[in-house]
């Protein structure tokens, strides 16, 4: 049952004249001193593959039955198995089953040794939980590929998964940072708005106009400051996975009027007039009152800020039946189609600009579509042919 | 209008001071007391005994709550407004729990502290 193996040096038989192209792989990890455990009941296999493997630097460990192979994986935690198909007692399909079964996505690779080349057998070990098979006999540039090639798929694998797990923890402490800032400057910020404020409404005493045109500045300048400070929190609380909604039934009509009612109160500094027609019946859905209020600000108030002065913005409220439906209908630029994919992502402002000097954020929608999403709802926007854009807003009746 | 009533606005940042203190001043309050700490803040509470108290939640010395207890224990009929600076639920509620009457969030909009001032102060007390 020996099998004979190619361990002719590479030169032999190679032409003198130039050498093919095919350079070594140069590994991307280290691979020397890496724990490759043999299980075959083959003394001379075992040797063979043991001779090829030691003058790369693995360190071997070799076994003659799946249940010896069993007992060696727990005590070497090996990084890669060469497992026999054909064993005394439990035979390597099982072996390699109950290797995926107690050690999951941390257990090594496993390459079968298989005589056969039946595309049964090798679909059966892939099935297993084997990654590749080596073909005997060992040839044995070959076999070092492939094994090396898995070694480096399992390092890299685990060196990502390290990494990963180091960046979710850099997040973390980032937006721990961020909203402990956020925090920090959130009072300050109340305040300077404002003592502004009763600078600029002359509860202190008469200002000059060039006085009041400072005082309003500081106003309005701490007032956007705010807004994007309170977006910082959203997104850091979000993110730390803090957003929670309380549901509650809620009657959506009732929320929508209010949001339009004052939010009017801004659009009319532009000339700008949102209609809503609440429906006949009203429609009561289980939500966070307050969350979604802040949506439909955020809806509205965009509708406003980026349509043209003297616009009309038309709201509506349909569909019962399983998700209802707010509509917000603008008379803006609309949304360009290579820039729709950012609409929703944190800090993501299009090229549209406000049309009344309005700051953005870059935060709103994001936050939009979290709070829609915790929901279990969607948000859309869609181009109107007629010119604009329609936000909307889905929710589960 | 004229509010004669006792306030005492505690807070450990003196620009929350000035700028409530002009909010109470607008709305005609007379005599104001303030402090920086919950711990102080017990003390003029326990001399001057003020109708209305609008007291910060995070404080050094002393925080809000603890100073919340002693004064429900000195008094039980002073209104208590709690100034806080962020919606947070849990420390409203337990607050509101322990007899606070209301809340404010330090960052929402003059005009809206105004207003919600001006109910708490002639919900509590008859006012000329």
């Amino acid at each position: 049952m020996q099998s004979p193996v190619s361990t002719l040096p590479e030169s032999q038989g190679a032409p003198p004249a130039p050498r093919p192209a095919v350079v070594e792989q140069r590994s991307l990890v280290k691979l020397k001193g890496r724990k490759v455990l043999i299980i075959d009941d083959d003394r001379i296999n075992i040797r063979i593959l043991a001779s090829i493997l030691q003058n790369e630097g693995f360190v071997i460990t070799e076994g003659d039955s799946g249940e010896r192979a069993l007992e060696l994986y727990e005590q070497i935690k090996p990084d890669l198995v060469l497992l026999d198909v054909v064993l005394p007692g439990i035979d390597g399909f099982a072996t390699c089953r109950e290797i995926r079964a107690r050690y999951g996505d941390n257990a090594a690779p496993v390459i079968f040794i298989t005589a056969k080349t039946e595309s049964d057998d090798i679909v059966e070990g892939l099935a297993s939980g084997g990654v590749d098979y080596l073909p005997k006999p060992f040839r044995r540039k070959e076999s070092l590929a492939r094994i090396r090639t898995h070694l480096q798929n399992k390092i890299l694998n685990e060196q990502q998964k390290a990494l990963v797990d180091q960046l979710k923890a850099a997040n973390q402490a980032k937006n721990k940072l961020l909203g402990m800032a956020a925090h920090d400057l959130r009072n300050p910020l109340a305040s300077i708005r404002g003592l502004a404020e009763f600078l600029c409404d002359g509860t202190v005493g008469q200002l000059t106009p060039d006085q009041h045109d400072l005082a309003n500045t500081i106003f309005e300048t701490s007032q956007s400051m705010l807004t994007l400070l309170n977006e910082l929190l959203d997104v850091a609380t979000i993110e730390a996975g803090e957003l929670k909604v309380h549901k509650e039934p809620h009657n959506l009509s009732e929320l929508v009027t209010k949001a339009v009612y004052l939010n009017n109160i801004n659009a009319a500094r532009k000339n700008t007039k949102i209609i809503f027609s609440p429906p006949d019946e009203a429609p009561i859905v289980r939500l966070d009152p307050a969350k979604i209020r802040q949506v439909m600000d955020n809806l509205l108030s965009n509708a406003v800020k980026y349509s043209p002065p003297g616009s009309t913005v038309n709201v509506r409220i349909s569909g019962y039946h399983p998700a209802f439906k707010v509509a917000v209908q603008d008379q803006g630029p609309g949304i360009p189609e290579n820039e729709r994919h950012q609409l929703f992502k944190d800090f993501m402002t299009l090229s549209s600009k406000p049309t009344g000097g309005e700051k953005a954020t870059g935060l709103g929608l994001a936050i939009c579509r979290k709070i829609v999403e915790a929901h279990r709802g969607a948000i859309t926007a869609t181009n109107l042919p007629q010119g604009g854009c329609e936000f909307s807003i889905m929710l589960p009746a | 209008m004229k509010y004669e009533g006792k306030i005492l606005l505690v807070d450990d940042e003196a620009h929350v001071r000035k700028f409530i203190g002009l909010i109470l001043k607008q709305l005609g309050a007379t005599t104001l007391f303030e402090a920086g700490n919950g711990r102080d803040a017990v003390e003029v509470f326990k001399r001057e005994n003020p109708n209305l108290v609008l007291l910060d939640v995070n404080m050094p010395i002393q925080d809000g709550i603890a100073t919340l207890r002693e004064i429900r224990q000195l008094s039980t009929d002073c209104v208590v407004v709690m100034l806080t600076s962020l919606a947070n639920r849990q420390t409203v509620e337990e607050a509101l729990s322990l007899g606070a009457d209301n809340y404010i969030r330090k960052d929402t909009p003059k005009d809206e502290i105004l207003a919600s001032l001006r109910q708490t102060i002639a919900d509590c007390f008859s006012v000329d």
